[in-house]
């Protein structure tokens, strides 16, 4: 799985277990209103119920009460009557209220209502015969027993809204119990699920942090890696360096060799040619008229013929080149060898101050300075730890190259600079010289190379040495000039170089 | 009269010994001379079949040695010379190109009486030659110790 899916994954996991959570509750709220709402009704019919009966225990204690009274005719029993007759309609209003949403409740009750009403009525005519001592007018009321119909029939419609009641508090019953067992059941479902979907993103999760575990070891273990390779790689440098170093020694020496022979032999040539044009003088002239002259004056030069002349001359010229070439070749060598011999030199961290050492260099170049006409200003420079013979190999080469290519009839200047930087101390030496052609600024840098108008003594071999001193010092340089206008040479160097850094360097 | 110094010339390069016997007869010596081109065969003279060099015990010797052999190292020569109880106050004059400051030194320390690196100028080398005949022609070398 790839770590971009299981994130999306992980995020559509928790985006799904919060939806179910959000519904989960709103079930459960609405179930749970259902199963209020419903033991409310289960509630209402008991109370529809409890106010049938009460209703009907009215009319029957106001009817008990009118025949106490016309037996007794005491009037507790009237006020009894009163009580109980006061009661029934609004009881029976409040029943209306109660069964508003029932058209057939509604129905039963209008007629008991108005079965009520002519029943209290006939009450009420039983109780004023009564009164007015018409006991046998009453009893005869009672008699007829038109009350008892009315009595009955409204016993009959109270017994069937009870029934009807019954009939709603069992069907209500059974929802609320639904209603209930629903929400009981979304609940523990929707319970569930979120368990579910909780151990699904546990285990993501822990897959994912596993991953990513072995991925950062995987990481470490490159990081060892890189280093080790880091290292071979820089001691296989090392050794590549060192061979050149050798090889560089090596050549040089037995280069040398054979040009002490050449230089030698040739030299040995010379002599032979003095002792061939003296055999060639004695032998073209007279041997009648000159007898000997050889040993009157051996060492001077012979005289010739034109022809001779020129044949010794041609001889001298081609001698005079192989000589000077052989000379040229020398100090080549002689250059290589003194490159490779500071190269394989210990350095010696010491900690240095730059600008003593500077000025140190620039006394002792005073009087090329004054005859060049030229000033040097040593700015403040920071001090720092690296190699001093180093140092004053690098400073005094530049300082004798700014002297050394002043642009004539311009008084020179030239100025030294430092400043500190993120543990590197950046030196520049400029100069108001004749300047370097930037074509020329990578050349300069090389071995054996010059740049500009060739009238000055040199073998191309201070800028080469320089940069070699700074790199192996574990810095850089680099030369900023246009033609005409100047150069300067910028040095970086580690403020606090250690033997160790070499390895890096090397 | 003590018998004439031989010396014994170590020197792979046959143009450079040319040189330099040139350059020594000019000065005016002439003292045998005993040219080997290969460690071998000069230290198989030294110091004979048996290794032990007591051939030459009656002879004053004086070596002139090139540090670059083509078959061995010109100091290892130098230390058996100067290990050596017959051979070891000949003089031994190192004439090499090698001018390393370490080489030098060590072949002081192992007992080498003089050490000249080659010049390539020739004037200079001629010069040095004929100065180190000169030197050769008033030297006084023991002989080799019995």
């Amino acid at each position: 799985m790839t770590p971009n899916r299981g994130r999306w994954l992980q995020v559509a996991l928790l985006s799904a277990a919060f939806v179910v959570l959000v519904a989960i509750s709103l079930a459960s709220i609405y179930w749970l209103n259902r199963a209020r709402d419903d033991a409310a009704w289960v509630a209402h019919t008991l109370e529809v119920e409890n106010n049938i009966s009460l209703a009907l225990l009215q009319i029957r204690r106001a009817e008990s009460a009118e025949r106490g009274y016309l037996l007794t005719e005491k009037n507790e029993f009237l006020d009894e009557f009163e009580l109980a007759a006061s009661t029934i309609l609004p009881q029976l209003r409040t029943l209306q209220q109660q069964t508003k949403d029932n058209a057939e409740q509604q129905r039963a009750l209008t007629e008991i209502f108005t079965l009520a009403q002519s029943r209290l009525d006939q009450f009420r005519q039983v109780l004023e015969l009564g009164k007015e001592r018409k006991v046998n007018q009453a009893a005869e009321m009672l008699r007829v027993n038109a009350g008892r119909e009315t009595m009955n029939r409204i016993r009959e419609l109270a017994l069937e809204m009870r029934r009807i009641e019954q009939r709603l508090f069992r069907e209500r019953t059974i929802a609320a119990e639904r209603s209930q067992s629903l929400a009981a059941a979304v609940t523990t479902s929707g319970a569930w699920l979120v368990v579910i979907l909780a151990t699904i993103s546990i285990a993501l999760l822990r897959r994912s942090a596993k991953a990513r575990d072995e991925a950062e070891a995987k990481l470490l273990d490159a990081n060892l890696n890189l280093e080790s390779i880091v290292t071979e790689r820089t001691a296989d440098l090392r050794e590549a360096n060192e061979e050149i170093q050798r090889f560089a020694y090596i050549v040089s020496h037995d280069l040398r060799s054979p040009l002490v022979n050449i230089m030698g032999f040739t030299s040995e040539l010379e002599e032979l040619r003095h002792d061939i044009f003296r055999r060639i003088e004695t032998l073209s002239r007279d041997p009648a008229t000159a007898p000997m002259p050889e040993t009157a004056d051996s060492d001077s030069d012979p005289q010739l013929s034109d022809t001779d002349q020129k044949l010794s001359q041609d001889f001298s010229e081609a001698l005079g080149f192989i000589k000077s070439s052989i000379g040229k070749m020398d100090r080549l060598i002689t250059a290589i060898l003194a490159l490779n011999r500071e190269g394989r030199r210990e350095f010696r961290p010491v900690r240095i101050d730059t600008r003593e050492l500077i000025e140190g260099i620039v006394s002792t170049v005073a009087h090329q300075a004054a005859e060049a006409n030229a000033q040097i200003r040593v700015e403040p420079l920071p001090e720092i730890v690296s190699d001093r013979l180093a140092l004053e190999q690098i400073f005094s080469n530049l300082i004798d190259n700014a002297l050394k290519y002043l642009k004539a009839g311009v008084p020179g200047d030239i100025a030294i600079r430092g400043r500190e930087k993120l543990g590197f101390a950046i030196f520049e030496i400029q100069d108001n010289g004749r300047g370097i052609d930037p074509k020329d600024h990578q050349r300069i840098f090389e071995l054996f190379r010059r740049a500009g108008p060739q009238d000055r003594p040199g073998q191309g071999i201070g800028l080469a040495h320089v940069r070699a001193l700074v790199r192996r010092l574990g810095g850089t340089m680099s030369v900023a000039s246009t033609l005409g206008s100047g150069s300067t040479f910028t040095i970086t160097l580690p403020t606090k170089w250690l033997a160790t850094s070499r390895d890096t360097a090397a | 009269m003590s018998k004439p110094v031989t010396i014994i010339m170590i020197e792979d390069d046959e143009g450079h010994a040319r040189l330099i016997e040139r350059n020594i007869r000019r000065s005016g010596v002439n003292n045998e001379i005993v040219p080997f081109t290969n460690g071998t065969a000069a230290l198989d003279y030294l110091f004979g079949s048996n290794g032990i060099g007591h051939l030459h015990k009656d002879r004053p010797l004086l070596i002139l040695l090139d540090l670059n052999l083509p078959d061995m190292s010109g100091i290892d020569i130098l230390r058996r010379v100067k290990e050596n109880d017959h051979l070891k106050c000949s003089p031994v004059v190192v004439l090499t190109t090698t001018d390393d400051a370490h080489e030098i030194k060590r072949c002081y320390e192992l007992g080498c009486n003089v050490y000249i690196t080659k010049p390539v100028n020739y004037e200079s080398f001629a010069n040095a030659i004929r100065q180190l005949g000169l030197f050769f022609s008033v030297i006084q070398v023991p002989q080799a110790v019995a």
